[in-house]
């Protein structure tokens, strides 16, 4: 639908508008949004009072205060502005593997149902991309609904590959950001759990508010159309391991991949970030709306 | 180099043969994943299983060397190398007991003087520990050190038994000419004589030590059914010097006799007590003590100087009957039928007459007028209807007193020559009264029948009836006999037997019971639990003559040679199984920490 992939259907894009991004602390922001700002403004939620200096705004002038201590008081309101939010998508080859299981395609849809949350709320929204070959994303904030289409045009063009460290990719990028605001990292997360975890701390050292989205390929999830004697070859390292695989085996690769995806929401949660594991064999329309508290997000 | 068993290297074919296995094997599929992470932990599991897929890393070659070396070690390699074997031989006779002047025993002044010499020996080569009483043995196999040699040495005690001189001069020659042996160390209380060979050292530790002894001490019946007994005792005064020397015997612990006995140096004297009261075990001691213990004492049993029993096999057992009327003499009558051979280990003798047992009986037993074609005994019988006494041996116990020419006889049977029984009594047709001794038994065959036993009605039949079973009790005889390393034949009925140090041993009927290296009383057990005792003694006044131990003239086939390291095959064998235990050590301790830090990493 105008560009958008198949499942943004009618339906889908109205209940996404519904939502909005849920945020623990206070960010500010480049506009008129509608969350509350750190700055004192000109919304309805009152903050504080002050003195009265020449100059002032006499509308905010408190006149039941005066009358009480006959003193001129401004009454001070909290500013609102639109939220900055960063959505990373990871594009490294891992994302490709395996083929059927649509890792990327999955990680691009939920990026832009991010992406189109903020939108809509009239938020501002940078997307980066980690990673990946083919086409480029522009590392600037676009505001508007209307700039999905452009968002997934430009994704769409993205294929998966090549090789990055997590924490160092993420440290550049940290860099590159000067304000702070809401962050979705979407990936597969399958590397060394030290890795996720120094990369996902620096954001909350930064004061980001995080939200951690692993996409998991369903048969990648099961270890199935793994069978017999098999040379598996890791899709970025290139590292190779022979293993025969049966029933026991598979069990305990199965096993092994649960408690990869539990140790990273156990990081998540004790560091108050936000996380969510959407697994490919899964209908993305009612992932999305199910899994809103644990994406950051709310009604 | 070399290898024993060089038809083990075919199995070299298999090493080939498992590369092929490996090579020809189906690959694996290979897979992109999009990270191996999880499957880390997967990782080894059919290498780690037997059959599993052999990969070519260094642990597949690990591999092939181990079954390389196993091969190798199949087949037995070994190299050549120079060792110098020792044979050391140390004399644990009865004369080693004796004290020497310093208050040591020979055999420990021995046993120092080995302990020092092996001390200055290199120890390049197996060490063999040996006893020489009561025959020259190896005590264990060879030793690999010195240490453990004179260990073995420690434990070695000397016996109650002495030497056996000729087979100790001939195992010490063979000792010294064989070829595996570098050299012999002899230590004991006779020295060699001159020209000792090469290989052999010899420790003299027999100095001249002054000795009283005892050398026999026997009883006897003299007369059949008389209570009383007679004993008889040699003994020796082995000193430079004359002694008064006092005998002292007990029977069953109460003195019984006593006498005294001056002699000069070296002489030897018989004492004799004609009246020796009844008693299951005599102790003879000899006073004072000296340099030698051992030989102050001996034993006397009075077993078989007790009443006479007899064992009757014969289809007309009524024969039996008149035997009875002999004094000390308790006949059983049984029919060839009835009897047992298990029984006859309750008498002391058998009489078969016109039957043969099946075996030997394993008691002294007269044959009366066998029957032909006998197949124990092989007594070629002539049946004859009027025997004739052509001849008998005037000298001999059987035909004491006997007066041949009164002696009337009927029908009965000649015997041809017998291989191992002598004639006695002869007729005209062959031999009439056979004798002999087998298995430690006596035998004695008649070919006429003195049975039944008239007493003085028939005074020739019944004097020959009489010295026919004297002789077979034993009566006349000596009751000692017995003497310490002569092993003897277990009687029949005897289960076990219980050693003077009061171990007890089994033991099985015909056999030969060796374990008679101590002296003292011992006692053999039947089945019914009735004990025997049977003294055994040293008895030996050449083992107790300590003033002059006997030269030993020892002839080796190789005397000229002085002591020559021997060239023996040293097995490779024991360095590949280490090897092999060490690699696969190696490889486990490997494989377990590949998998412990998979498992971490994963």
């Amino acid at each position: 639908m105008f560009g958008l992939p198949d499942e943004f259907t009618p339906g889908f894009l109205a209940r996404l508008e519904k939502l909005r991004i849920r945020t623990r602390q206070r960010y500010a922001g480049l506009g008129r949004g509608m969350h509350l700002s750190p700055k004192r403004g000109s919304s309805l939620e009152f903050n504080d009072f002050r003195h009265y200096s020449p100059g002032d705004d006499f509308r905010y002038i408190d006149w039941g205060l005066y009358g009480r201590s006959d003193k001129l008081y401004i009454k001070l309101f909290q500013e609102e502005e639109d939220l900055l939010t960063y959505i990373f998508v990871d594009a490294s080859a891992s994302m490709g593997y395996p083929a059927g299981d649509r890792k990327f395609e999955s990680a691009i849809l939920t990026a832009l149902a991010l992406a189109y949350v903020a939108l809509a709320s009239g938020d501002r929204v940078m997307l980066r991309v980690l990673g990946g070959k083919g086409g480029k994303v522009d590392p600037s904030f676009v505001n508007g609904r209307h700039r999905i289409v452009e968002l997934a045009r430009r994704l769409a063009d993205l294929k998966p590959g090549g090789q990055f460290d997590f924490a160092t990719s993420l440290a550049t990028e940290l860099l590159a950001i000067r304000r702070a605001g809401k962050v979705f990292i979407v990936s597969d997360f399958l590397m060394l759990l030290n890795s996720v975890t120094r990369g996902l701390g620096m954001f909350t050292a930064a004061s980001m508010d995080l939200t951690a989205v692993q996409i998991l390929g369903g048969r990648e999830l099961n270890g199935q159309g793994l069978d017999g004697d098999v040379e598996v070859v890791d899709s970025e390292s290139g590292e190779r391991l022979r293993v025969s695989i049966g029933d026991r085996e598979r069990t305990q690769y199965r096993e092994t991949m649960l408690r990869l995806t539990r140790e990273i929401k156990s990081f998540c949660l004790k560091r108050g970030l936000h996380y969510a594991l959407y697994t490919t064999d899964q209908d993305f329309q009612q992932f999305f709306v199910r899994a809103v508290r644990d994406l950051g997000l709310a009604h | 180099m070399g290898l024993l068993n060089p038809g083990a290297l075919v199995f070299f074919a298999l090493i080939p043969a498992l590369v092929l296995a490996y090579l020809a094997r189906e690959r694996p599929s290979r897979v992109t994943v999009s990270s191996v992470l999880a499957f880390r932990a997967l990782r080894g599991f059919r290498r780690e299983r037997f059959g599993g897929w052999p990969r070519l890393d260094w642990m597949f070659f690990a591999e092939v060397l181990i079954l390389s070396l196993a091969v190798l070690a199949l087949a037995g390699p070994f190299t050549w190398k120079r060792t110098a074997p020792l044979a050391v031989v140390i004399d644990n006779s009865a004369a080693m007991q004796a004290l020497t002047p310093a208050g040591k025993s020979r055999f420990e002044v021995a046993r120092e003087k080995l302990d020092a010499a092996l001390s200055v020996e290199d120890g390049r080569g197996e060490i063999s520990v040996y006893v020489t009483a009561p025959q020259p043995r190896r005590v264990a196999p060879p030793f690999t050190t010195l240490t453990e040699a004179r260990l073995a040495l420690s434990r070695i005690k000397p016996t109650d038994a002495p030497n056996d001189q000729t087979t100790l001069e001939n195992f010490l020659g063979n000792l010294a000419s064989e070829a595996r042996v570098a050299k012999v160390i002899f230590a004991g209380a006779s020295a060699l004589a001159a020209p000792v060979p090469a290989r052999i050292h010899p420790i003299a530790v027999g100095d001249a030590v002054a000795n009283a002894a005892i050398g026999s001490f026997s009883l006897r019946r003299e007369v059949l059914g008389a209570e009383a007994l007679h004993a008889s005792l040699t003994i020796a005064n082995f000193s430079p010097e004359t002694r008064t020397l006092e005998i002292v015997v007990a029977g069953d612990g109460k003195e019984v006799a006593r006498a005294r006995e001056t002699l000069g140096a070296r002489e030897t004297a018989a004492l004799e007590f004609p009246a020796i009261p009844p008693a299951r075990i005599y102790e003879a001691k000899l006073a004072p003590d000296d340099a030698l213990a051992l030989d102050n004492v001996a034993y006397a049993t009075a077993g078989s100087v007790k009443n006479v029993s007899i064992l009757f096999i014969s289809p007309t057992p009524a024969d039996a009957a008149g035997l009875n009327s002999i004094p000390g003499v308790e006949v059983t009558a049984r029919t060839p039928d009835s009897y047992s051979p298990d029984e006859l280990g309750s008498y002391d003798l058998a009489i078969f007459e016109y039957a043969t047992p099946k075996e030997i009986p394993g008691v002294n037993t007269m044959l009366v007028m066998p029957p032909p074609n006998d197949p124990v005994f092989g007594l070629t019988v002539t049946p004859t209807a009027k025997v004739q006494i052509a001849g008998w041996r005037t000298t001999d116990t059987l035909t004491d007193s006997v007066n041949f020419r009164l002696l009337s006889l009927r029908g009965g049977e000649y015997f041809g020559t017998h291989p191992w029984m002598s004639q006695v009594v002869g007729g005209d047709g062959g031999a009439l009264v056979l004798k002999g001794e087998r298995g430690g038994h006596r035998f004695v065959a008649t070919g006429f029948n003195p049975f039944p036993y008239l007493g003085k009605r028939n005074l020739p039949m019944s004097v020959l009836t009489l010295n026919a079973v004297s002789y077979l009790a034993g009566l006349g005889g000596s009751s000692g006999g017995y003497r310490t390393g002569q092993p003897w034949l277990v009687p029949a009925g005897v289960v076990s037997v219980i050693l003077p140090s009061g171990r007890k041993k089994a033991a099985h009927p015909g056999t030969l019971f060796t374990d008679v290296s101590e002296q003292g009383v011992y006692e053999l057990v039947n089945a019914g639990g009735t004990e025997t005792p049977r003294a055994v003694n040293l008895a030996d006044l050449t083992e107790s003559d300590l003033s002059s131990s006997p030269l030993l003239k020892v002839e080796a086939a190789n005397s000229g040679s002085a002591v020559e390291p021997v060239l023996e095959k040293a097995s490779l064998s024991d360095y590949l199984l280490a090897a092999i235990i060490a690699l696969t050590a190696l490889e486990a301790l490997i494989v377990y920490r590949r998998r412990r830090v998979a498992e971490a990493a994963s």
